[in-house]
């Protein structure tokens, strides 16, 4: 009991006024200090004596000597406090050989008070805002050259071991120029680099890195990141999988990493662009992002079903790719780890809920891109326009409509469907009601007492009168007609001029009633409220006695073929106010006819493709959110209002999707600055301090490095202002990233994943860089940046999509050799090589691949026959080096290793050459498959044996 | 010698040769042992060789496994569960008890109760219930063990078929088989010891996430198969380059990595040594394998089998080659079981029928012909949907439809087996009287993951990797499981 006396001295702190009073609050007081102190061994990456403090769980389970290291409300039985008061050196937390300073009386006062009062537990680590954590003290002062390498060399030292020597500049050159733009260096820039570097190592780091962050190649770099996780794909996805125009969105990502936009700036664009004041023009572009979600063109498909699967998508991929955060455990229950309630999955999903979309074969809507990015300011202000204009039509003719008193409900004698296998039923309320099987063909014949007509009203009502039903399917009047039918029946018909609308939404005109196209007034393609439009004639009807009045209404927009959208519930009512048609004959009227003829007009003279876009309903439009019992779209709960969980500091957060976006990069969310860190640090390091890029509560992995992730968190917000390029400068300049990636027998034993990064990073080239290395090394490489998807060879019968006549065209010219962002991607049937090298299908938003080594690769790297054209250039440019094999040989492996080859290996390539070629001189019908002398043919075999290599296929 | 004893056998005879092969890799062999006691999601296998043959815990009963799999789902109504309770009820409403609290894909409003399409009999020597839809699967019921109380709580066939699969209805679990080509390694080094065929046109619902090795390493994930063209997309060499100059680069590109591995001392080199010698022979033996137009006529007769198409059939035959050459795990998924009735195709009377037909004979000819080459015993053989389906007429926006179908239903679904340890001409498990629920024995995925890894020598509960804080297994750490005795021989 050697601590005994201290112990007791403590107590009797605790018990007189303590030096902090009341409560103690765990990360407020308590974490601080573990963190500090203890989580370097007793942590993720190192678990000293099976002690964690990480989880309370841990905390108060046993370590190795079997004593419980935390009895809440018992200090005094508490190992963790026995250790850190004991005098014995061996015993002593933390150790004096590391840590020279005991914890304060202070600290330990904290700690003790803490247990006292229960151990209790923060929440969850990444739910507290980071916080700038001290730099840690550290024996190698002399080592670390960024701040952060402070944090690992710590580590590093807590596991013992040490720093590895520097990289070779070769390696490290190689390893940069991957890293940041996805290509390895050319021998030109490894000349350079190499000059520079034997004056002064680390300014020409400093300058190639430069180089490299400026390089266009840097953007496609990093698109081909974001891309995964904005799941961008030039196809529909399901079934028949059609083709999608969104790759614009694409040249924006690439456009916005090159042009180092703030990650803030970035999110807020690619989330809300739609809706920010004064935007930019190519801002529109950017919500793309969210209209990459499946669109399920098969027949026979709910629109509303789909619509609604792409917003909870778009909630799913938002809280992935931007906080971590597994949110779609919440559609259905609250979150089984997280402290997130059921009702707060739709409080967000009601920032998603009033876009346009609604799953149409159409991708409706869609904004152009103008061939000329000049012209895009012009597309944005005509469209802007055009769509203002056509509410100003709209208002005033609303307004003179409401305001109108008298209205006569329209008794029909006889309602008649068409075909019989409908009924309509008029209640006394004027309402008529439809039943029966009503095809989407169907067409109403009503027939009533004519009366003195200038206007013409149509109500529509969802089936059901209690709004949580209001919800069904859509009801769109494709087409009325109106006859007079005189005594002697004679028929008139009325000429309707145009038709006003309570609001105008969607994709529909409700002029359309009028034009027979299919479209028209109504819900589309599901109703969410009572509808209200004025039909307004040319003229005055005044009938003559004893005539009557029939009105025709026919049906036809479909949703995906079966789905119809005839009316479940109508009333018609005329007046005999000519306001309205004398309204249309205004000059007022006539002018913003005149100036929406010229708006489309001048717009549809702009050339350009047009792709999918967000766009936010009218505000009389908005659909009601409603939470979903257990998930289930089809059983609706009570309305709820845009808003954020609390626990990532959403108090106060609601409105549209652009106050959403703007809190995701807020200091208020706890999560995206960590997030986004850590997805860079993986990038470059191999594996994120959180392994789990994905997932950050309590279902994921711990963060190796917990300090550090909240270290770079708050550089790369707060220091770094959101800004990439100088944040990747920053840990590509470092000494933790400059190490040699050599192991040793110890390291790989202590450490075979390398998260303690006691030695350089080494990563399997991503997909992308498996044929874009290829292509540069082989000279192929087409530099071509932006523009429609390209298709290169790919083996026949990859692409096999049922009901879908669509076909591979390879390729031709310099679009054969573009680099690998720019292949066409279709869900169902990606590019072979890409998905064989852990490509995403982009289905959905994907945070991690996870990286593979499988004799498939092999297969591809050694056959796919666009590799073996690969390898015929690449012996091209290694046969400039000369007429001697071993000179050839020995270029081509320092083209892909910026190195002199040891002799040994150009004897074994010599070797491999000299039997391949006298092997070809026997067969030279097979040597002329592949190149036109057998010498020729064997240095094919050559290269693609070198692009096959470890070193190759490895940075 | 038993099963055990000669896995026992294969893996020393395999260390030896490894070792006699590889008498450089001195300081290689270190590396790997340094790895077993790493941490993370460590490497517990040779990284050069990591489908060696490796011995489960006990005797198996089964030395590997041919799942096949009816994407979309079969009724268990019209095939297996004679429910005559059903027939009588067959187009009165459904009673408003079977429908409060539950959830149905597409059944709005209240459907009608719909009962089986096709009469059913008793069959084989243990006069098990079938109905008429398969005729040649009733020569070999007397082999086969059939579990009618599956159920699952998944209702849509992504989640349901990747529970049924890796345990988890979400993604990111490794898959039955990649957990057995884990646990044991192949027989066979010259094929991947889990190999995928699909027929039906198109791939599951829950696409690849079914046959993937989650978060065990990538090498145990199902490699899919192709019926045309190459089997593996590039297997061929290229134009102009002849096996024997293939084999002469890869010796040139193995020193190559030989150097690699020993200067920088990277794990995953020596991995890729052993995967591109794995190519290599996948190049010679897969074509091999592949090569159904090697069979005799009467075997294509038996199997009802025309090479060069796509069909279940040629996939049952080629099933039947690679576990002769030693496959692990072998599974097949046929597409175009989701009969709701919407249209020709999902009708029980029309698309269902077609479909039976095209499974039976060979389904059938596939367990003759293994009994006959004495590999049943051995094999373990496994038929099922991913849930069963509803007793009562899909009514698709609550409209009566022209075709007849039924909608999803978790509650019960039949699973078959047969060989590889279980009880011949066996029915385990009930469901209520119109083949709604399960009621008695009930068997959860788990309890069927549970049971299948007992049947391939593995205690389920000591069957574990470590990944997210967790001995994660197979059988589902946070759910019970239990394994079923009564069906193992």
């Amino acid at each position: 009991m050697r601590f005994f006396p201290r112990f007791l001295f403590l107590l009797g702190m605790a018990a007189a006024p303590a030096a902090r009073a009341g409560e103690i609050d765990f990360n407020r007081d308590v974490r601080p200090i573990l963190t500090k102190n203890c989580t370097t061994c007793h942590g993720g990456v190192k678990m000293a004596g099976e002690v964690s403090f990480l989880y309370r769980e841990d905390t108060l389970g046993q370590g190795e000597s079997g004593k419980t290291i935390v009895v809440p409300g018992h200090p005094e039985q508490s190992e963790m406090i026995a250790r850190i008061l004991s005098s014995d050196p061996d015993e002593r937390m933390p150790p004096p050989d590391h840590h020279p300073k005991p914890l304060t009386d202070a600290e330990i006062t904290t700690l003790t008070e803490w247990i006292r009062q229960g151990a209790k537990w923060g929440e969850h680590w990444s739910f507290a805002p980071p916080q700038m954590p001290a730099t840690p003290e550290v024996a190698k002062t002399d080592w670390p050259l960024a701040d952060f390498d402070r944090f690992v060399l710590a580590g590093i030292e807590a596991a013992e071991l040490s720093p590895s020597p520097p990289a070779a500049p070769e390696e490290w050159l190689r390893r940069v120029s991957l890293d940041l733009t996805g290509l390895p260096p050319t021998l030109e820039e490894w000349e350079a680099f190499h000059q520079a570097h034997l004056a002064d190592p680390a300014k020409a780091r400093e300058q190639a890195v430069d180089h490299l962050l400026a390089s266009p190649a840097y953007g496609e770099k990093w698109a081909a990141m974001w891309l995964d996780l904005a799941r961008y794909s030039d196809t529909f996805g399901f079934e028949k999988d059609p083709h999608r125009d969104i790759w614009p969105y694409r040249d924006w990502v690439i456009r916005a990493f090159n042009e180092d936009m703030p990650f803030d700036q970035f999110t807020i664009k690619q989330l809300a662009g739609d809706l920010i004041e004064n935007p930019d023009p190519h801002d529109l572009i950017a919500t793309a992002f969210h209209r990459n979600t499946q669109n399920n063109s098969e027949g026979g498909t709910d629109d509303e079903e789909w619509r609604m699967s792409a917003v909870i998508d778009r909630v799913n991929t938002t809280w992935t790719a931007w906080n971590a955060t597994t949110f779609g455990c919440v559609q259905c229950h609250a979150h089984p780890y997280d402290p997130i309630p059921h009702d707060d999955y739709y409080r967000f999903l009601a920032f998603f809920n009033n876009s346009e979309d609604v799953d149409l074969n159409s991708d409706f809507p869609r904004t152009k891109v103008a061939d000329d990015p000049a012209k895009q300011a012009e597309v944005v202000r005509l469209e802007s326009f055009i769509r203002q204009r056509r509410d100003d039509m709209n208002a005033p003719m609303r307004a003179l409509a409401t305001g109108i008193a008298d209205w006569q409900t329209l008794n029909f004698q006889k309602a008649e469907v068409q075909p019989p296998t409908g009924k309509l039923t008029q209640q006394s309320d004027g309402i008529v009601v439809t039943s029966g099987t009503t095809p989407n063909n169907t067409v109403f014949r009503l027939e009533t007492d004519a009366l003195p007509l200038a206007l013409l009203r149509v109500e529509i009502f969802p089936e059901k009168d209690e709004p949580a039903e209001w919800r069904g399917r859509g009801a769109v009047i494709a087409g009325l007609e109106a006859d007079l039918i005189a005594a002697d029946g004679t028929r008139s018909p009325i000429r309707l001029r145009e038709v006003a609308a309570d609001f105008v939404a969607g994709p529909f005109d409700p002029n359309e009633s009028l034009q027979g196209n299919g479209g028209g007034f109504g819900e589309y393609p599901m109703t969410h409220r009572p509808r209200t439009a004025w039909f307004i004639p040319w003229q005055a009807v005044q009938p003559t006695p004893g005539s009557r009045l029939e009105i025709r209404i026919r049906h036809g927009a479909t949703c995906n073929e079966s789905q119809n959208t005839v009316l479940p519930r109508f009333r018609l009512a005329a007046s005999a106010d000519p306001a309205l048609i004398a309204h249309l004959d205004t000059p007022e009227h006539h002018a913003v006819w005149n100036e929406l003829d010229l708006l489309r007009k001048q717009y549809n003279e702009i050339p350009g493709i047009t792709i999918p876009v967000m766009r936010e309903r009218a505000p009389e439009a908005r659909r009601d959110t409603r939470v979903f019992i257990r998930g289930n779209r089809m059983t609706l709960d009570k309305v709820v209002e845009p808003g954020v969980p609390d626990v990532f500091g959403g108090q106060g957060v609601g409105g549209n999707r652009l106050d959403m976006a703007r809190w995701l990069v807020s200091p208020q969310n706890p999560l995206a600055a960590r997030v986004m860190a850590n997805r860079l640090w993986a990038e470059i390091f191999g594996t994120g301090i959180v392994e789990t890029l994905e997932d950050f509560g309590s279902s994921g992995a711990v963060p190796s490095h917990p300090e550090l992730l909240d270290h770079l968190a708050l550089r790369l917000r707060d220091h770094h202002q959101w800004r990439l390029k100088s944040f990747l400068r920053e840990l590509v300049l470092s000494a933790t990233y400059g190490q040699s990636s050599r192991s040793t027998p110890e390291l790989t034993s202590k450490d075979p994943r390398n998260r303690i990064l006691a030695r350089g990073p080494r990563q399997r080239l991503s997909a992308e860089m498996v044929r874009d290395q290829a292509l540069l090394l082989s000279g192929l490489l087409e530099r071509k940046m932006h523009g429609p998807p390209v298709f290169p060879p790919q083996p026949d019968g990859v692409w096999n999509s049922v009901y879908s006549g669509a076909t591979w065209q390879t390729s031709q010219g310099p679009d054969r050799y573009r680099r690998a962002l720019y292949t066409y991607n279709k869900r169902t049937a990606g590019y072979p090589a890409f998905l064989t090298f852990d490509g995403s299908s982009r289905d959905v938003c994907l945070a991690r691949r996870l990286t593979t080594n499988t004799p498939l690769q092999a297969l591809v790297t050694l056959n796919d026959p666009a590799h073996i054209e690969f390898a015929q250039a690449f012996a091209k440019r290694m046969a400039e080096a000369g007429p001697e094999p071993a000179a050839r040989l020995a270029r081509g492996y320092r083209l892909i290793t910026l190195r002199d080859a040891p002799p040994e290996l150009v004897t074994t390539l010599v070797q491999l050459h000299a039997d391949t070629r006298s092997e070809y001189e026997k067969t030279p019908a097979e040597s002329a498959k592949l190149a036109p002398t057998a010498d020729e043919a064997a240095l094919v075999l050559v290269a693609n044996t070198l692009l096959n290599s470890d070193l190759a296929l490895n940075r | 010698m038993n099963l055990y004893q000669q896995l026992r056998h294969e893996r020393a005879r395999h260390i030896t040769r490894r070792h006699f092969l590889k008498d450089s890799s001195l300081a290689l062999g270190a590396v790997w042992l340094g790895t077993q006691h790493g941490f993370g999601a460590g490497l517990k296998k040779d990284p050069a060789a990591p489908l060696a043959p490796d011995i489960p815990h006990f005797a198996p009963k089964a030395k590997r496994v041919i799942y096949l799999h009816m994407a979309g789902s079969p009724s268990q109504l019209e095939l297996f569960d004679h429910k005559p309770e059903l027939t009588k009820n067959d187009g009165k409403d459904c009673p408003a008890e079977f429908l409060e609290g539950k959830q149905f894909a597409f059944i709005q409003g209240v459907p009608k109760m719909l009962g089986s399409q096709f009469p059913f009999h008793q069959a084989g020597k243990s006069g098990q219930w079938i109905s008429d839809r398969l005729p040649h699967f009733e020569r070999v019921i007397d082999e086969v063990c059939f579990i009618k109380s599956m159920w699952s709580d998944q209702f849509n066939h992504g989640p349901a078929q990747l529970l049924l699969h890796t345990g988890s209805q979400t993604p990111g679990s490794p898959s039955a088989g990649a957990w057995a080509t884990y646990g044991l390694g192949s027989e066979n080094q010259n094929l991947p010891g889990f190999i995928v065929l699909t027929s039906g046109g198109k791939n599951p619902d829950a696409g690849k996430s079914v046959w993937g090795s989650g978060f065990l390493p990538s090498v145990y994930q199902g490699v899919q198969c192709r019926s045309q063209g190459d089997p593996v997309l590039f297997l061929g060499n290229p134009d102009g380059i002849s096996t024997a100059l293939r084999r002469r680069t890869l010796d040139a590109l193995n020193d190559i990595n030989q150097r690699v591995a020993t200067e920088i001392g990277d794990p995953e080199t020596l991995t890729r040594i052993a995967q591109y010698e794995m190519a290599f022979r996948m190049q010679i033996h897969a074509s091999d394998a592949f090569q159904i137009d090697r069979e005799p006529a009467h075997v294509h007769q038996a199997y009802g089998t025309r090479p060069g198409h796509e069909s279940f059939s040629n996939n049952c035959l080629l099933a039947r080659r690679l576990a002769e050459r030693g496959v692990r795990f072998i599974q097949l998924f046929d597409w175009g079981w989701d009969s709701h009735g919407t249209d020709d195709s999902t009708d029980l009377r029309k698309g269902f029928v077609d479909k039976c037909r095209q499974i039976d004979q060979p389904i059938a000819a596939l367990l003759e012909d293994l009994k006959q080459r004495g590999l049943l015993d051995e094999t373990l053989v496994i038929w099922s949907g991913e849930f069963g389906r509803t007793p009562m007429r899909e009514n698709r926006g609550g409209m009566e439809m022209r075709n007849v179908g039924r909608d999803h239903s978790p509650s019960a679904y039949t699973l078959w087996m047969a060989g590889g340890g279980v009880k011949p001409g066996f029915s385990y498990g009930e469901t209520d009287p119109i083949g709604y629920e399960a009621v008695r024995d009930k068997v959860s995925a788990h309890d069927f993951h549970a049971t299948l890894l007992t049947l391939l020598g593995f205690d389920h509960k000591r069957f574990t990797y470590p990944f997210s804080g967790l001995e994660q297994r197979l059988s589902n750490v946070t759910k019970p499981s239990r394994v079923v005795t009564d069906v193992i021989a």
